[in-house]
């Protein structure tokens, strides 16, 4: 990839990062005219080079999107299940059973008699359900909490990269161009004249 | 991005990261407003939800929790409301107040790059 080769020309007070987790940075063009003779290809090559390299950008880009969207539904889930083994904890001392409304299915709902309980039952995925007592349930649901929040935190660092590289990488078609636009102008200039 | 006519002002580096921030506080901002929308809703709901308990009779309400509704005495479920609207309150502000703040600073980073490109670059919203 071309962030190899032109390496050198970041060498500008802060150098960026060359990649960040198997994304390629996109290398930064101090001056279109060397960029282009540099590479040996002509403007429209090298705008054909760059649009391919946002659209593999894009590309990524959306699949980072589908798993912070996931991760975003995953972590209300996990509160969900935190506050029932609070609520089943709390009533513990009381003696008296937790009476729940619950639905049965699409619009039928039923009544359910939770007697006092020390473990509940972790559906784990994969068709598999473990019982646990609340106090290990509520360890492991905080801990799959806090590496959801982590996990998010690293993805939307990376979005952020990516958007960098894309933006970059759309500065880089428009000087291109805008280069060879004003090549154009002069040369027409020098035929009038 | 706009294309311009062939601009003589050469972009820098740092102009580029300049306009990357701008960027990504764009992109911030949008999701603010999102997060913003959804906030409003919730304040409502609680409120909604509180004055239904005023106006209801009975004693024991049927509060959600997780995917159920458990039976709970109002008095009860009066506290935990009032704290649900304490938090979802502080919620909003905090959001307001970092939508406030990152336009603040795409306005200075629009003086700066406007400064220096003109009418070569185009940062308004399409």
């Amino acid at each position: 990839m071309a962030a190899a080769a032109s390496s050198s020309s970041s060498s500008s007070s802060t150098s960026a990062a060359e990649e960040r987790r198997g994304i390629p940075a996109a290398a930064f063009v101090e001056d279109v005219e060397t960029y282009l003779r540099q590479s040996g290809l002509d403007v429209s090559a090298s705008l054909s080079l760059l649009q391919e390299r946002l659209q593999q950008y894009k590309i990524v880009e959306m699949k980072l999107l589908a798993q912070q969207r996931d991760l975003q539904a995953k972590i209300p889930d996990i509160h969900k299940c935190l506050d029932i083994v609070a609520a089943l904890q709390s009533k513990n001392g009381s003696g008296e059973p937790l009476l729940t409304d619950y639905e049965v299915s699409e619009g039928i709902y039923s009544r359910a008699r939770i007697e006092q309980t020390d473990s509940v039952c972790l559906w784990l995925g994969a068709n598999v359900m473990l019982e646990y007592s609340s106090q290990e349930a509520d360890a492991l649901l905080k801990k799959n909490l806090e590496n959801a929040k982590a996990s998010l935190q690293v993805l939307v660092a990376d979005l952020q990269f990516l958007r960098d590289q894309e933006t970059i990488t759309q500065v880089t078609i428009a000087r291109v161009y805008n280069w060879d636009v004003h090549q154009r102008r002069m040369k027409e200039a020098i035929k009038e004249s | 991005m706009q294309q311009g006519e062939g601009t003589e002002a050469q972009v820098t580096w740092e102009d580029q990261q300049n306009i990357n921030k701008f960027g990504r506080f764009n992109n911030r901002s949008h999701e603010l407003d999102d997060e913003i929308k959804l906030a409003k809703e919730e304040n409502e709901s609680l409120e909604d939800a509180g004055n239904e308990l005023i106006l209801s009779d009975e004693d024991v309400v049927r509060f959600q929790i997780g995917e159920v509704f458990a039976h709970m005495p109002k008095d009860e479920v009066e506290d935990r409301l009032e704290s649900m609207k304490e938090e979802a309150a502080k919620k909003l502000e905090r959001l307001k107040e970092e939508k406030e703040s990152i336009l603040a600073q795409m306005d200075e980073l629009k003086k700066i790059l406007y400064g220096k490109f003109k009418d070569a670059i185009n940062l308004e919203e399409d």
